[in-house]
Parts: C-alpha cells; sequence; structure tokens
C-alpha cells in the first residue's frame, strides 16, 4: 500500500471527491434545509380542528420533572383517548442539540418546549407557528395569564410564539444558619448593589476560615440582568446590546473588587464548578451567598441537608438597582412548529396544559412558578406545599407585583451572549484583560455577532 | 523453521503475482475471478459508502462553501467560510490546543499502553483479572459519570490535591485553571489507554517465543530483545495505533466536551479543534462554517496520514513479504 | 542471520550429548532464586498501580453505595453506612424500568458486532489480499471516511433516515454497520490479516480452494485476535455511544443505556446523583463481562503461525 507516488494517490482522491460532490448537489440533499415549514405553510392555523392521532411532547428534565409532566399528559389522555402522546426528553443542554437536528429536516415536535431565550433562533428562521390565531379562535384560553407574564412568548415582530407556562427567576440564596453566625443576617427588602457589597464585606469577617461570604459571580449571565434591569437600561435594542459599557465595566469592577477583598471564590474555584445545583458550592455550605434558580431551592436545601445537617437556605430577591428591582422572568413554556401536522391536537394539549385545575395540581410549579395566577392561587393554599416551595412562590408573586421588564431576546442570545460573557469574564478574572479592555472587547464582539446572525 | 527476515523495502506484491498458469486465457480468467472475488467481498462496504457515507459527505464538502444555518435553505458563498476561519482567532487558539493536545498525549497513550502490554505478557498468576482491571477506564472513558469523576481527582478538592497535601505541597484546582485544564485532559486520554494496549497485546501474543529463546540464549539481554525481536514484529500494529491514536487525538470532543460542560473553558484552554467546530455547527447554527472547519481538518489529517503511509516504507515489516 | 542456527544446533549438540542446559539467565548474571519474591514484589507493584489508575471508578462505586445527598462528601470510596437504595432508586426510574434500557442496548449492541465483524472482516478481506481495479482509491476512500469529524455528517444522516422514516427506530444504528461504514475496523483487520504469511493461501489455492475458500479456511481462523478485537471494541463503542441514541431513539421505551444514565442529570431541577453512579456501576458489568470472553478469544487464541 506504500508504492503509489502521492501526488497520483491525492488526485484520485479529489477526483473522486468532486464527482460525488457533483453528484450530491445535482441530486440528493436538497431536501435539506428547504422551508421547514413543510405543511402549513402560507395558511393561518388558528388550531381548531378535530383532536385526535397522535402529537409527539418534547421537554427537558429528568427524574421529577419526567414524572409530573407524565403525570399531566396522562390526565389529558384521560379526556382525550383517541389521541397518544410521545414523549422525547433530554437533559437541558442535548435537548438544544437535538432539536436543531430536528429543525434542519422540518421533523420538529409538535409541542416543542421553549424558553424565551433561545426562541428567536426558531422564529427568525420561520420554524414556529404564531399563536395568536389560536388564542383568537378560542383554542387555546391565556386570560388567567399576566399580560406581562405573556409577553415573555413573544418574538421580534411582536407575535406570540410561545404559550409560556412555567415562570422562572434567579434568587439570591443565602444559607441563612451562616448569616446568623457571622453577625449579618438577611439583607433588607430594596437593598442595592452597594449595600450588597457592604453585607458581603461584613460578613466574611465573620465566617470560618474555608467558607467565603459569595461565589465569584461576575460570570453568571443572569445575575448581570439583574444588575442590567436595576439600571433601568434596555438589555437588548433590537439585535443589539443595548446597555451603555459603563454599566458593564461597573458590574465587573464590582466583583473584581470583592476578589481582591478575599470575600469571594477564586477564580479557579467558580470555573470549576458545575451546573448541577447539587454542585454548587452554596448547595454544599462552602459559601454562603450565591445565585441559584428559584425553583433550586429545593434540591439545594436538600442536599445541604446530606453536607451540613442543620444549616438552612432561604432566597430573596437580587440587589435593587436606581430603577427598582432587578429581577427579571425567565419563562418557558410549548411552542408549535411550523412543520407540525396535528396542531389541533397540539393547541388543545397546551389549552389543557395551562388551564386544568387537576393538571396545574400534578405538575405542581416544578418549571418556575405556573403563569395562570388561578393556579398559584391554589398551590399557595394548599397547605401540604413544602416550605421550600411555598417561599420560592411567593417570592415570586412578589416579584410578578414589582411588574418587571420583559426581556426579548435576539436571535444567537444563548451561544453569542452568554457564551462570550463568560469568557471574556475569565479574562478579567485570570489577570488576562483589564475590566475596560474586556468589556470594550465583549461589546464589539457581541455586537458584531448578533448583526451578523440577523442578516442570514 | 522461521528466520527473522532483513527489512524488506519492497512493498507487498500484488496478489496475482503466482507461477504462470499455462495458457493466456487461463490467467486472465484468474484474474477475472479474483476481481470478482475482491468486489464480491467488497459488496457491503460499496453499497454502504454509496448510500450512507459518500453522500452526506459530499454534501458537507458543499455546505462548506454555503452559509447554512440548519433551518434555512443554504446559500451559496463561496470561499466565505474559509476566509473567516484565517482570521478567527478563537480558531487559531483552537488549533494550538489541539496540537498541544496531539503532541503529548499520543506519545503518552503508545508508551503506556506499550509498557503495560509487555508487563502483562509474561506469563503471570491473575492475568486475565489485570488485563480487564487496566481496561477498565477505557470502558467509563466517555461516560457522562466521566466529567464528574473527573473532578474528584482534578478538582480543587480532588483526590489529587489530598495526595500533594500529605506531602506538604498545596495544589490548586486543576481542572479550574487555564494553565493545566488541558493536561488534565491529556491525562484522561492516557487514561483510557485500554483500547491500545489490547491491540498490542494481541500483536505481541502473535510473536513466536521461539524467537525470543532464540535471541536470549544468543546472549541479547531484555532491551536488545525488544528492540530486535518485538518492535520489528510489532511494527504493523504501532503503525496502526499511532495512525489512529493520532486521528483520534486531533478528533477529540468528548472529553472536552464532558469536561468543561461544553464550553471549551476556562478562557478556551480546553476548547479542542472538533469542540469548536461543533459550538459553531449547533450553538451559533453556522453549519456552513462548522463543515468548512471540518474540511480543512480532513486535508491536514489526510496530508499527515499519506505522510505516515509513505513513512511505512522504511519501517514496517508485514509478514506477507515474499 | 544465522543467529537461530547456531543456537538449535548448539541446543541439539547439548541434547545429543547427554548435557542439561545452564539454568536460564534473567536479570543479568545473577539467577534469582526466590520466585516467590519476585511475583509478590510484581503483585503488590502492580495493585498499587492498578488502585491508582482504578481510583475514580472506586470512588464511584463508594458514592453508589452512599445514600444520595451524601454523594460528594468525601473522596474516600468506602463508606460507613453503605445502602442500596440508590440501585433500588436507579433500576426503577421513573415508569420504565432500566432493565428496559438494559435490553435495548444489548439489543443493539449484539446486532452492531454481528455487523462490523461479518462486513468489515469481508472488507478487509478483499483489500488486504485480493487485487481488483481501483483498489488503491477505494483504500483511500476508506481511511479518508475516517478522517471526517461525524458532526458534520450528522445533520445530512438524520435527514436522510428521516427520510426513510427511520427515526425511532434502531435501524439508523444498526444498519450501518452491516454496510461496513466503520473504517477503523476494516483498516484494523487490513493489517492483521497482512502479517500473515501468504504461503498459507498457497497451499489452500493448491487444494483447490477459491478465494471464499482461503476466506473461510485460512484467514478467518488465524484472525481471531481481530476479529475478537472488533467485536469487543464495537461492543464498548455501541454501548458507550450517546449521540447515536439522542438523535434516533427519541421514545423513552427506546432509551439504551446511555440516555437512561444522562436522565439522571438535569441542570434546571433535580439530578440524582446517587442512582447515577448506582446505574453507571451496573452498566459497566456487561461490557466488562464481554471483555473477559472476548479476551480469551483476543489474546489466548490463536499462538504461532505454525510454520515450521
Amino acid at each position: 500500500m506504500t508504492s503509489t507516488p502521492r501526488p497520483r494517490r491525492l488526485a484520485a482522491m479529489i477526483a473522486a471527491g468532486t464527482c460525488a460532490a457533483l453528484l450530491a448537489a445535482c441530486t440528493g440533499g436538497t431536501s435539506v434545509g428547504e422551508n421547514p415549514s413543510g405543511a402549513n405553510s402560507g395558511e393561518t392555523v388558528d388550531g381548531t380542528g378535530p383532536v385526535e392521532g397522535s402529537v409527539r411532547l418534547a421537554y427537558w428534565g429528568s427524574g421529577p420533572r419526567i414524572e409530573r409532566t407524565q403525570a399531566v399528559a396522562d390526565l389529558f389522555l384521560e379526556e382525550h383517548p383517541e389521541v397518544t402522546v410521545e414523549h422525547e426528553n433530554a437533559d437541558f443542554a442535548p435537548y438544544w442539540e437535538r432539536l436543531n437536528v430536528q429543525a434542519s429536516s422540518g421533523n420538529m415536535p409538535c409541542l416543542t418546549q421553549t424558553q424565551g431565550r433561545q426562541l428567536n433562533d426558531y422564529t427568525t428562521r420561520g420554524a414556529l407557528l404564531p399563536l395568536q390565531p389560536m388564542i383568537d379562535s378560542g383554542a387555546i384560553d391565556v386570560s388567567d395569564i399576566p399580560e406581562d407574564v405573556l409577553d415573555t412568548g413573544r418574538g421580534l415582530d411582536g407575535e406570540l410564539y410561545m404559550i409560556p407556562y412555567g415562570a422562572a427567576y434567579d434568587a439570591v440564596v443565602i444559607n441563612e444558619t451562616l448569616a446568623e453566625e457571622a453577625g449579618v443576617g438577611l439583607p433588607e427588602e430594596g437593598y442595592t448593589w452597594e449595600e450588597f457589597g457592604d453585607y458581603l464585606r461584613e460578613a466574611q469577617e465573620g465566617l470560618p476560615e474555608d467558607v467565603k461570604a459569595a461565589n465569584l459571580g461576575g460570570g453568571l449571565p443572569n445575575y448581570f440582568i439583574a444588575y442590567v434591569q436595576g439600571t433601568g437600561q434596555d438589555l437588548f435594542d433590537g439585535n443589539q446590546i443595548g446597555f451603555d459599557e459603563q454599566v458593564l465595566v461597573d458590574y465587573w469592577n464590582f466583583w473584581e473588587e470583592l476578589r481582591a477583598d478575599g470575600v469571594t471564590t477564586t477564580p479557579q474555584q467558580s470555573s470549576e464548578e458545575p451546573d448541577q445545583t447539587e454542585q454548587r458550592y452554596v448547595a454544599q455550605g462552602r459559601v454562603m451567598v450565591d445565585n441559584l434558580p428559584g425553583n433550586a431551592l429545593t434540591p439545594a436545601q436538600t442536599t445541604l441537608d446530606g453536607l451540613a445537617p442543620g444549616q438552612q437556605l432561604t432566597s430573596v430577591a437580587a440587589p435593587w438597582g436606581e430603577a427598582g428591582q432587578g429581577n427579571a422572568l425567565f419563562t418557558s413554556g410549548f411552542s408549535i412548529p411550523a412543520n407540525c401536522d396535528n396542531a389541533a391536537t397540539a393547541a388543545a394539549f397546551i389549552d389543557f396544559w395551562i388551564n386544568n385545575d387537576v393538571a396545574g395540581q400534578a405538575f405542581a410549579s416544578d418549571n418556575g412558578a405556573a403563569t395562570n395566577s388561578r393556579h398559584l392561587d391554589q398551590q399557595l393554599e394548599d397547605p401540604e406545599l413544602p416550605d421550600e416551595k411555598q417561599h420560592e412562590l411567593g417570592l415570586y408573586q412578589e416579584i410578578v407585583e414589582r411588574e418587571p421588564v420583559s426581556i426579548v431576546y435576539p436571535p444567537g442570545y444563548q451561544a453569542n451572549f452568554e457564551d462570550t460573557f463568560t469568557r471574556h469574564w475569565d479574562s478579567v478574572a485570570f489577570g488576562e484583560a483589564s475590566v475596560e479592555e474586556a468589556a470594550h472587547a465583549f461589546y464589539e464582539e457581541v455586537n458584531a455577532a448578533l448583526a451578523a446572525e440577523s442578516t442570514e | 523453521m522461521a528466520t527473522l527476515s532483513t527489512p524488506a523495502a519492497t512493498a507487498p506484491e500484488p496478489a496475482s503475482h503466482r507461477p504462470a498458469a499455462p495458457g493466456r486465457s487461463r490467467s486472465l480468467n484468474r484474474r477475472t475471478r479474483e476481481a470478482i472475488a475482491g468486489y464480491g467481498f467488497l459488496a457491503p462496504w460499496i453499497a454502504g459508502m454509496v448510500l450512507l457515507t459518500l453522500g452526506p459527505m459530499a454534501y458537507s464538502l458543499y455546505l462548506s462553501f454555503t452559509d447554512y444555518d440548519l433551518m434555512s435553505s443554504p446559500n451559496w458563498i463561496g470561499l466565505g467560510n474559509y476566509e473567516r476561519m484565517a482570521a478567527d482567532p478563537r480558531l487559531a487558539s483552537s488549533v494550538l490546543v489541539t496540537l498541544k493536545y496531539v503532541a503529548v498525549s499520543v506519545p503518552g497513550v503508545l508508551a503506556f499502553s506499550l509498557g503495560v502490554a509487555m508487563i502483562l505478557n509474561k506469563g503471570m498468576r491473575f492475568l486475565p483479572f489485570y488485563r480487564a482491571a487496566f481496561y477498565l477506564p477505557s470502558l467509563i472513558g466517555t461516560s457522562v459519570a466521566i466529567a464528574v469523576l473527573w473532578r474528584q481527582v482534578f478538582g480543587g478538592d480532588g483526590i489529587v490535591n489530598a495526595a500533594l497535601g500529605t506531602l506538604g505541597i498545596s495544589g490548586q484546582s486543576w481542572i479550574g485553571d487555564p494553565d493545566s485544564a488541558l493536561w488534565t485532559l491529556v491525562v484522561l486520554n492516557v487514561w483510557t489507554f485500554g483500547s491500545t494496549m489490547v491491540i498490542f497485546l494481541a500483536g505481541l501474543r502473535q510473536i513466536p517465543t521461539d524467537l525470543y529463546e532464540a535471541a536470549s540464549v544468543d546472549g541479547a539481554g531484555p532491551i536488545r530483545r525488544f528492540l530486535s525481536v518485538t518492535v520489528p514484529l510489532l511494527t504493523p500494529l504501532i503503525f496502526f495505533n499511532l495512525l489512529l491514536t493520532t486521528v483520534n487525538a486531533f478528533q477529540a470532543f468528548t472529553p472536552a466536551y464532558v469536561v468543561s460542560g461544553g464550553t471549551g473553558g476556562p478562557l478556551d484552554s480546553t476548547l479542542f479543534y472538533t469542540l469548536y467546530l461543533y459550538l459553531r455547527g449547533f450553538a451559533n447554527l453556522e453549519m456552513g462554517y462548522a463543515s468548512a472547519m471540518a474540511w480543512a481538518l480532513v486535508v491536514v489529517l489526510a496530508v499527515f496520514t499519506a505522510a505516515l503511509f509513505a513513512s511505512s516504507r522504511y519501517w514496517v515489516h508485514y509478514g506477507d513479504e515474499r | 542471520m544465522t543467529a537461530t542456527a547456531t543456537s538449535t544446533d548448539r541446543a541439539a549438540r547439548d541434547h545429543s550429548a547427554g548435557r542439561s542446559r545452564p539454568p536460564r539467565q534473567i536479570f543479568g548474571r545473577r539467577v534469582v532464586r526466590n520466585r516467590l519474591l519476585v511475583g509478590l514484589v510484581r503483585h503488590a507493584t502492580l495493585i498499587a498501580v492498578l488502585t491508582i489508575v482504578l481510583y475514580p471508578l472506586l470512588w464511584m462505586v463508594g458514592a453508589s453505595l452512599r445514600p444520595g445527598n451524601e454523594a460528594f462528601g468525601t473522596l474516600n470510596f468506602l463508606t460507613s453506612n453503605p445502602t442500596l437504595e440508590n440501585y433500588r432508586e436507579g433500576w426503577n426510574f421513573g415508569q420504565l424500568n432500566f432493565s428496559r434500557f438494559f435490553l435495548n442496548s444489548l439489543a443493539v449492541t449484539t446486532l452492531c458486532v454481528i455487523g462490523n465483524v461479518v462486513a468489515c472482516s469481508m472488507a478487509a478481506y478483499s483489500f488486504a489480499r485480493l487485487n481488483f481495479p481501483f483498489k488503491r482509491i477505494m483504500f483511500a476512500l476508506m481511511l479518508g471516511t475516517m478522517l471526517l469529524p461525524y458532526h458534520v455528517t450528522m445533520v445530512p444522516q438524520y435527514v436522510l433516515f428521516n427520510e426513510l422514516a427511520w427515526i425511532n427506530t434502531i435501524l439508523p444504528l444498526t444498519v450501518p454497520k452491516f454496510l461496513a461504514t466503520d473504517a477503523f475496523f476494516i483498516f484494523l483487520m487490513v493489517q492483521f490479516i497482512r502479517t500473515l504469511p501468504r504461503d498459507l493461501d498457497d497451499a489452500a489455492l493448491l487444494d483447490g480452494c477459491g478465494h471464499v475458500g482461503i476466506f473461510f479456511r485460512v484467514v478467518i481462523p488465524l484472525s481471531l485476535p481481530a476479529l475478537g478485537t472488533t467485536a469487543l471494541f464495537t461492543f464498548i463503542n455501541t454501548w458507550n455511544d450517546f449521540l447515536g441514541p439522542l438523535l434516533y431513539l427519541n421514545r423513552p421505551e427506546l432509551w439504551t443505556v446511555t440516555l437512561g444514565l444522562n436522565g439522571f442529570l438535569d441542570a434546571t431541577g433535580e439530578s440524582a446523583f446517587g442512582p447515577l453512579f448506582a446505574m453507571a456501576t451496573l452498566s459497566l458489568a456487561p461490557v466488562v463481562g464481554f471483555f473477559l470472553v472476548a479476551q480469551k478469544l483476543l489474546v489466548e487464541g490463536i499462538a504461532t503461525t505454525g510454520l515450521k
């Protein structure tokens, strides 16, 4: 296998490759990337029609989430025995991977779970159906969902593409036991970022040697969103960044100063920390304060009970800014793809999920507080609701009362904003760039990427 | 009796070099029959290539000249992707990371697996148990559990730091630090050396023991025996392992994805080339760019493979030489 | 080279002279008498090295025996209150049993092993022993398929399988194996087969065997180590494959073990690490078992080429 001179073999490979490429480009493979609307291009789908046949239901999560989702689906099937529901679930990251591959061949499930952050990746490419016609026709009833919560399901063009069913928020989780031992207690309502910094510094003096007051938060996008919301500036202006560079500089300086004062974990420690709640430092009693999703309070407490029995976690809202509260809502909901061939059944399912009381109880706000305010009230009145859940839902209500600003994410948000944010923070934290340099580099990179994304 | 043949610089002769059969018609017939047999045995592979491989491969080459984003029709943009690649700083850094990884882990894996294979090749009690035990890490190497396990070893509170602590050295988080994160992945690659070891073991087993006896009776020590008996006869497999380990190292994806949580962090220190390719394709929805990256890699690997094959003439000894 | 002639002659002379040869010399000039000590030292060293190498796995087994929320408490792999709760919880995963996932994995893996062994050995025989037009181009093409990262062919292949309506079946995972798409194993077996001298082929030819006969009577029996290696690696790769099942096996009833394991992780809610470690430990069992069986074939198979 060695006596052929190299040029001849290379030439043969190139020839073979070119022939095959020409063949493929001319004949097969053209169905890839064709208008994925497939079944529904051109017509308005209003979701009315017979509820029958089968639908695929895709969602992320494991264990308890799967059980609850199946419970709701089973209840739906009791009412519509002629329907079959096929479940497709995966962990959060592989979920989107698979969804993208499915989208590429027009094979997205009729009931696709989405979030505001990724929504516009699909809406700007026409992969999802506008849902307003289904509301207008009465197929889906959203009268119990607060207006600004419903708005989180809108795309860049203002059309509604997702019906949110669960509203999550990011909370500041505090280890109450450690806080009391350190002599600082909990921050007061309305506390500002400056007060937050002082609170942490004071706490650090009273904490044991190996416990830090805060986990380094400079690289957490959601923490930063709370900061921006507090300044009153917009996160995005269309498909460009809507806030001033100075906001980012201030935010990163805040954390750099805390780090220099020894109040936070080291950059190595924070970059090594995995995403799962059970492995976060605050759930293991190694830091006193951190930013976690609101519904992580329950698993975090369970973990803490095993590692440091007796310690109690609680959650408070994010610090306030000059313009008001920092918390934003991150909603999850259902969308119907344009390639769905059974929109009527999908619409009926969504309507059931949102409005049916028994279903609401079965799901029990597992993915953020139920957006249906009637359901939320019912759950809060339930005496058997566990304490942590009670606290989580109560905090949600407070946040909603303060009318959080709804964020519209441009396409490519998750890839272009979130990952870039962490990367540039790391360059600051590991000493490779100054705060100003990194903030500027971040600004340029994200704006360029978001602009490129939208011209495709 | 078996002889140690001199390293032959001759290429393997075509199989049709047989004693000439009387009459031209008979030898043509034989050649045709051989060709038919050749194609016959190759039929499944040919079917697979045509139906399942060539199409997608060619299509991905086509995509590298487009701006395909997985959901809209691809538009032809010529060399646009390749031009962007040349100017992309993250791509350059991912190339560097990958090269470092290949340069260190390939020799590491080969040396380690050959070493352990040689130790295990001697008859000893419980040998099957040891073999299986050393193979275990490879079995779990790509599992989701690896992320957790590797943190238990190299994390800030991992066993390595605990061990260093007993020696009085205070360690850092090896996984969380951009300067050391890549080397933890190199160790991970060497840790999963089982497959390479097994291949070497199988090859070592095929070396007739009387060759060793003969050499040792002649006064050859262990090192000389290794160099004159083991290595020459093992060269086809060394070649194979070298090629495959290198190709795999260039294409490494899962270790970086799993350990860095899919980010290539911290600070892109574990951003392997294929991980970056994957992120551009599936996270940024820039499938055209990702395809261009992939084909650039193919060219590099093809050149490397061709060079390795060309060099094999000088150091690999096959048994089917005459 | 006359080394062998000399040594054999000497041995023959010694034998015929009734003299026994001096004891084999190892470790230089000194003959080591205490074999037991050497053996003990070797075993001790190996076990020490093994403990280091296997530490992560030992930790995982230990964690699987600890109560769920204590999984990460310690670096030790021994525990004070062992429990089998994780195994029970993990096995009864939601509405489906983990046994279902094991069966699915077993089915897919078995088919893949058979497919690869059959198809790749055929292709390898063809490349290694037979001559036909365009052979070199095709060999280069085969090698070329190994060089392309699979992520870029993933999407066109998915589209293809979607058009064939093979999604949610095991066909996309198994049929390619029967069509020898795993170039790695073709190449591996080519290298193995090429180490076999052709004299046996010629002998068989003289006996009247056609190429098919040579394949079944000469090449296959002598390639058992290579076939065993192929079977083993295919088993392991398929057993641990995550991306393939993720894309093509959407319904939970079809899930393989890897998807099942991933199902314990939830970055957005509650992960179940205890059951994850328990099931991951269990999922090692079939692979280890297969390895123990295959390694006999692999390494203790056929010894020498018997050319004397």
